[in-house]
Parts: C-alpha cells; structure tokens; sequence
C-alpha cells in the first residue's frame, strides 16, 4: 500500500507539472475515491463492462447511419457520400467487421450484439418510409386459366413480418440465394392449388401515389423487379428467370 | 471543477438511492409483451419456424445464414437437436418452446420465479428471434434488449411475488446502475432515429407521414381522413423527429422531464392505434416508462422524496 501511495504521488507531481490540479486537491480526491467512493471502486468491472456495452451501442448507431447517409437518398450534400462511406467503414472496423468469418474475436463481439439485442441501429422509418414490396403469385393451369394469390399468413402481427422478408429479399444480392427464398415461398401456394402446371412469382414494389395525387383519384402502381417461374409438372425441370 | 467533485458527480449519477419501481415496471411490462408476442405468434408458429416443406421460409436457410455471422448465436435448432436425441419430434419441441415462453411471460407478469423467467424468457426469445431472422423487425430487438436488461436487473421488486415468498433483491446499489444504462441506451436509440429520419426530405414535407399512415400494411386510417389533414402532415413529421433528436436533453431536465416522456408515450400509443403496430408500442413505452417514469412524482414533490427514500 505504502509503495502504490508513492506512485500516486509520483504521478500526482507529474500531473502537477502540466499546471492542470494542485497536488494536494488530487491527492485528496484519490483519498476520497479509495476513502469514500466505494461503490465506484467495488463496481468497477461493471462499469467497465457498462462503458463497453454503451460504446458498442454507440458504434453500432453511427455505423447503421453512417451507411443510411451513404447509400439512401438524403438532403445532405452528394459530395459527402465518400466520408459516410469512411466512417462507416471505419463504424464497422471497430465492430470487427473487417476480421474473418472464423475469427474468435468477431465471433465473440457478433455473439454479444446479437445476444444483448444491439446488432442493428434504430433508424425505424428513415430516412424516408420506404416502399412497400409486394409478392404476387400467378397461377396457370392446363386449361390456360390464369389466377393470382397473395401469400397470407394467419395474424395481423405476422403481416408486419412478412413486409420485413419481402423488404430483405429484395436486398439479397445473391441470385442462387434469392431464387431458394422464391422457391421456398411458391411450395405452399403450389400445395394448396395441386392442380397448377406453374407458377410465376413476382416481387416488385408499389409506388404510392402522393397526397396530391391521391385526392386527384390516383391509386397505386405496381413495378416488378423480380419475377421467377416454376414449372410444377412433374419430370419438367423448374425455371426461373431473375 | 475539481477531480473530487467529479467523482462525487459520477457516484451520485450512477449509485443515488433508488426505488426498485422501476424494475416492476419493465418486469411487469416484459412479462405483458413476451405474452402477447407469444399469442400473437401462435397461430404462424410453425409456419414461421419449422424446417423443410411445411415452413414459409425453411427455418435451415436463416440458421445458415447466422452461422456464417457467428455460431455461438442461439437458435431454436440447438433445442430441436436436443429434441431430436430424445426422440421428441421437431413440431413437439417448437410447441414446448412456445409453451415455456408463455410461461416465462406469465412468471415474470406476476414476478415467481423472476430472475430465472427473465434468463428463460431472454434466451427463448433470441433463440426465436434468430431463427426467424429475415421475418423479424424493430419490435423483436427491443423486445431482447429489454430482457438483456431485467436478466442484469437486481430482481425480486418488492410488487413481486418473490418478495413475498423469499426475499427482495440484497444488492440494491445496482437498481440505479442498471436503470442509468437502460437510460442512456434510449438516449442513443431516439437521437439517432431522430438524426436518420431528419436527413430524409419525406419528414420534411410530410410525405413520410403520409406513407406511414396510408401505405399497407400499416394503413389503419383512412386515408380520405389522412389526406383532409395534410396541411398539418410536414409540421406533425418535424415534430417526431424533434421529439426524438432533442429526447437526450430533454428527458434529463427536471422541468421538460414530464412533458417529454407523455409526449414520447403519446407518439408510440399513436403509433400503435394508426399503425397498428401494437406490439411495438408496447415495448416502447414499457421501456421508457421503466427508464424515466418512476420518481416523476418525487422529482416534483420533495416531501414525497423523503418519505419514498424511508423506505426503500
């Protein structure tokens, strides 16, 4: 104890020189924090552990609007789009993003974003409400009648997560992937019409007409953007056409 | 300002003398909304979840991709595994799973068991939550974030039946510690949802409020009703995002601090009601009511204060 006590001063004096605090005053501060301030001093792994979880909440929230700023269309200056590009690399960076999949440390840190529920930002609605996607299926039959069907799920609550997919599936990038989800999606409409010969899904996103145009008596348009069809007869391999 | 006060300064900041009201609150709202996620989750259980065929999107494909992000992240296919070494069948383990997380649910509504409910509850629901992954949205991430915080929590309060049975929580240093965390993290969840949405021109002109409103599937209004009040629509959009941008100054100002937490409330019950997004309401303000709403009273009334700090 003596020998950490003349440490402190020796540091104190340092401190001293660069005309920052008298002496006297920190030492008594230090006096009071190992005197007095005991909860600091017996909590402090967990504030340790606080600060960390904070910073990574805070890393997270610049890198999530740092990568709005740079890819959705905002009012701020187009020239800045490559410092937002930076700075969320550099967000994602600190993240270990940059290490590889395998890496223990990013495995470590992708555990504890995901396990205290902090790995994505909290940009909900912005920077603008996006448009809605839409997934219609047509179905053809051997008499050349043609149907439509929506996939539907069974509570109101579960339509907002189909918003989500259909929002995610339009950002994969990853055709193989992508395909999978359209044929993944078509088997249960195809259960349920077992006399369908094929199927066209289609996903595209639906313009909606602005205040103006609607009260001019405008509805809404719909804009493909990726169509696939499946062939459900047995022995004709399935197509799919992005 | 001095290194002695500064140190005061932090220690009264994190470790003041604290009610465990708070701690009810979000116990009691955790416990309401792991319920009503659970009920409303129930009948696209299996079709959300399941592997194979009888799935929407084939629960395999989203495990995949989260083992590629990290595969310490828990997910259901761990408890089907475990499920499948006993020889229960995959529908059997999802229904136990939705089984326990209702009950977790209901523990903590009643606070029996609370400390091992909120562990369950958390771990169920992430395991859901990952498995789900591209079906969930905001609701599901504040839902784990709140019962990141209650796990951490010195659980039992004293409106839980815990207190009655045993005994309340011994370590009450950290009710104020763990509330100043959950405190901060909304501060940094509304200025940057406010800072996002103002550099979009839609909050601007109204135009997002009006697609919020009306666009499907959160078209809960009419939007003959929506359009009749457009004049008010960009004023009413710049309005959220002060609220939400001016959220980490204002909630911690004694004078402002009730004005802001009702009109916060408001904003996400408003939500709910022309959105229909009921869910996410919910954890919202169970949220902020727990990080900000208890002591609202004291703070007005000292004499209040003084005889709640009696008796805690």
């Amino acid at each position: 104890m003596p020998h950490a006590r003349k440490n402190v001063d020796k540091e104190l004096a340092g401190f001293s020189r660069c005309g920052q605090a008298d002496p006297a005053e920190v030492s008594s501060a230090i006096g009071f924090h190992c005197a007095q301030a005991q909860p600091l001093r017996r909590y402090r792994y967990l504030i340790g552990f606080a600060l960390a979880h904070l910073l990574l909440v805070l890393t997270v929230c610049l890198r999530d609007t740092f990568a709005t700023f740079a890819l959705a269309p905002t009012i701020l200056p187009t020239a800045l789009k490559p410092f937002w590009n930076g700075a969320d690399a550099a967000a994602s960076f600190v993240l270990g993003e940059d290490l590889q999949l395998g890496n223990p440390a990013r495995n470590v840190v992708t555990f504890y974003l995901n396990a205290a529920g902090i790995e994505a930002g909290y940009g909900f609605f912005a920077p603008n409400v996006p448009s809605n996607y839409k997934l219609v299926f047509e179905l053809h039959y051997a008499d050349s009648r043609t149907e439509y069907e929506l996939p539907h799920v069974a509570d109101a609550a579960t339509a907002f997560r189909l918003e989500s997919l259909l929002d995610r599936i339009s950002e994969v990038s990853y055709e193989p992937m992508r395909q999978t989800m359209f044929q993944m999606l078509t088997y249960p409409v195809w259960q349920r019409h077992p006399d369908a010969i094929s199927v066209r899904a289609v996903l595209g996103y639906v313009i909606w007409p602005s205040p103006e145009q609607f009260q001019r008596g405008e509805k809404e348009t719909f804009e493909p953007v990726y169509a696939y069809d499946f062939d459900l007869r047995p022995s004709v391999p399935s197509v799919a056409r992005p | 300002m001095t290194v002695r006060s500064t140190f005061q300064r932090i220690e009264q900041f994190l470790f003041y003398r604290e009610s465990d009201r708070w701690v009810s609150v979000l116990r009691i709202g955790l416990g309401l909304q792991v319920i009503c996620l659970s009920l409303a989750l129930r009948k696209d259980w299996t079709y959300l979840l399941s592997n194979g065929g009888r799935a929407l999107i084939s629960r395999d494909l989203t495990e995949a991709a989260l083992n590629a992000e990290s595969s310490f992240i828990p997910r259901l296919g761990w408890l089907i595994e475990i499920g499948n070494w006993l020889n229960v069948p995959e529908f059997v383990t999802l229904w136990l799973a939705w089984l326990v997380l209702m009950l977790a649910g209901c523990l903590l509504l009643v606070g029996l068991f609370s400390r091992i409910a909120a562990i369950v509850a958390w771990f169920l629901y992430l395991c859901v939550v990952r498995s789900v992954g591209y079906f969930s949205y905001g609701v599901d991430n504040l839902t784990i974030i709140g019962l990141f915080y209650l796990m951490i929590a010195p659980l039992s309060d004293r409106m839980s039946l815990d207190s009655i049975f045993w005994h309340r929580s011994s370590n009450r240093d950290l009710l104020p510690f763990v509330r100043r965390i959950l405190q901060i993290h909304l501060c940094l969840i509304y200025f940057f949802g406010g800072v996002s949405k103002l550099a979009g021109i839609g909050w601007w002109n109204g135009t997002s409020l009006w697609r919020a409103l009306t666009v499907p599937p959160f078209h809960f209004v009419n939007p003959d009703l929506v359009v009749r009040w457009k004049m008010f629509l960009p004023a009413t959009g710049l309005a959220i995002c002060a609220l939400e941008l001016f959220y980490p100054i204002f909630i911690w100002l004694r004078p402002t601090r009730t004005f802001w937490l009702v009109s916060i409330c408001a904003m996400h019950l408003m939500i709910g009601l022309t959105m229909g997004m009921y869910l996410f309401a919910l954890i919202m303000i169970v949220l902020n009511t727990a990080a900000f709403g208890p002591g609202l009273l004291r703070a007005k009334n000292p004499s209040l204060e003084r005889h709640v700090a009696a008796h805690v």
